[in-house]
């Protein structure tokens, strides 16, 4: 594991030397938070009432920001496997002393990190300044927990969207399309719970539920049976989805083909 | 043949070898582009539920976000596909690749632009069109309108681009400026205008125009008004004007390490 430990170290130190760009990319959280605080303030002085499904506008807010902060975050993971595949700088990574999927996974946290804390720090003080204070604290190390898993939830599907440039080469659409999937049924720009009830029932069945939606609702309201239940869920999801992956990566690399170099 | 002929030609031209380059790869290009439609697609459904749950935000409803989506995503899909350098200005300057546009005897800005296409972008522009079809505004009129609408909005968003790019002239490295712009400029044109109030509405009709590629023609292809008329026709001029005043003031900066480069 050290080896991986110096990657996720390295990629760390890297993005320190960038840590202005970073501050400049948090320039969206603020945005994408302003304009919901707007939309909530004017959709909950609509309906007239405090709550819209349990959650108050506090809470909606600070669920939008732990949502937006993980959407946020994440590594364009996909488009650079797809990169290396369609260069053929893959050959260079697959000859290594080490897996490619963990070389890529702690290359993608070590990018991640840094950007966690800039959108958290950012993101969080616009809400704050907007809504008034954060949900209970004791509940952060819970959630701390279920993002870490969130990401391992999200490494394994983008990855399996960059493993595909292995057949289609051009894999933007599918990055696309799984970004908006993620977007609606993981409840990034509405919590699911002012959803249709059927709507609810399988968006919460999905992955993309507990990449986001599970993570930001324990958030809000933080309690050892929701973490609970947002764990089991990610687990076999991860079991799911790594499994799926390490079949698709060891079919892949079967059929890459690199011509000199 | 008058010079407008004539550069109208070099355009017609230009647009037609990027088409061409574009299918030589047809298969990835039909895969952005039915990409980018169901990517709006999917995108849009949050307004359905939203709409489904609230009924509508300060007067404005379903049919109003679906003309607004047809605005935006036609306006924004052709100026990509058609300009597609506009997105990538300032990496193309602090690169130092303006020299090969500055040693030929054509309209520096207008050359540049034309001479990338971003495919996507006609996803971009079918899902405009998908748009406005479903929000059944059939009469000839109403298609006049969106089609004046669509493209004043074209002018803006290029402008608005143009001037955020052309800041690397001054600042060196303004790709994270210019990204933030084009990424303000959807994200504000995206939603329904009656959000913001005070200094946050006068700063989409102003310093980060959005209102102009979004609400503003979504309103007029909605109803037909002499006074919205006039705004979006004032406000292109006046975008268009700055862009070309900066952009050019900005040439005066610019250089380069005579690099050779291969224009492919």
């Amino acid at each position: 594991m050290s080896k991986y430990w110096a990657v996720f170290k390295t990629q760390l130190l890297n993005n320190f030397a960038y840590a202005g760009d970073l501050a400049a990319g948090s320039v969206m959280i603020v945005l994408f938070l302003w304009i919901f605080a707007q939309l909530w303030k004017v959709t909950y002085s609509a309906v007239g009432t405090e709550r819209i499904a349990g959650l108050s506008r506090q809470d909606t807010l600070w669920y939008l920001m732990l949502a937006e902060v993980i959407v946020l975050s994440k590594p364009r993971l996909a488009r650079t496997i797809a990169q290396q595949v369609r260069d053929g700088s893959v050959a260079y990574l697959l000859n290594k002393p080490y897996h490619f999927l963990l070389y890529q996974c702690s290359v993608g946290l070590g990018d991640s990190v840094l950007r966690i804390v800039t959108n958290t720090l950012m993101g969080g003080a616009v809400v704050w300044l907007l809504v008034g204070p954060p949900p209970n604290p004791q509940g952060w190390p819970l959630v701390f927990v279920t993002v870490v898993l969130a990401w391992l939830l999200d490494f394994c599907i983008t990855a399996m969207i960059g493993l595909a440039a292995f057949i289609t080469e051009e894999v933007r659409a599918f990055e696309w399309i799984y970004q908006k999937i993620l977007f609606i049924l993981g409840g990034l720009l509405i919590p699911l719970d002012f959803y249709p009830s059927w709507l609810q029932t399988i968006a919460k069945a999905t992955p993309f539920a507990y990449t986001l939606y599970g993570p930001a609702r324990l958030f809000v309201e933080p309690s050892l049976l929701r973490f609970g239940e947002v764990v089991l869920g990610q687990v076999v999801w991860l079991a799911i989805l790594a499994g799926l992956l390490t079949f698709f990566y060891q079919r892949g690399v079967t059929r890459l083909a690199i011509n000199g170099g | 043949m008058t010079s407008f002929q004539r550069e109208f030609r070099f355009l017609l031209a230009l647009w037609k070898a990027n088409l061409l380059a574009a299918m030589e790869y047809r298969g990835a290009f039909l895969l952005q582009v039915v990409g980018m439609i169901l990517n709006n697609a999917i995108y849009f459904v949050f307004w359905i539920l939203f709409f489904q749950r609230f009924q509508q935000v300060r007067g404005w409803k379903l049919d109003d976000m679906l003309l607004l989506f047809s605005v935006v995503a036609t306006g924004f899909g052709l100026a990509t596909f058609f300009f597609g350098n506009a997105v990538s200005l300032c990496e193309v300057i602090t690169e130092g690749r303006l020299d090969y546009y500055l040693s030929l005897p054509r309209p520096v800005l207008m050359h540049v632009l034309a001479s990338g296409s971003v495919a996507s972008g006609m996803g971009d522009f079918t899902y405009g069109l998908l748009s406005f079809v479903v929000a059944g505004h059939f009469g000839i009129d109403a298609i006049g309108r969106f089609l004046l609408g669509s493209f004043l909005a074209i002018i803006v968003f290029l402008a608005v681009l143009v001037i955020a790019h052309s800041t690397a002239f001054w600042l060196g490295n303004a790709n994270v400026l210019a990204a933030q712009v084009t990424n303000a400029m959807i994200t504000f044109a995206l939603y329904p205008i009656t959000l913001f109030d005070g200094t946050a509405k006068f700063l989409l009709f102003t310093l980060l125009p959005a209102a102009f590629v979004g609400a503003v023609p979504a309103e007029f292809v909605r109803a037909f008004s002499w006074r919205v008329l006039g705004q979006m026709l004032g406000a292109t001029l006046i975008f268009l004007v700055l862009a070309l005043v900066i952009f050019h003031r900005g040439l005066r900066h610019y250089e380069s390490g005579s690099a050779i480069q291969t224009q492919v």
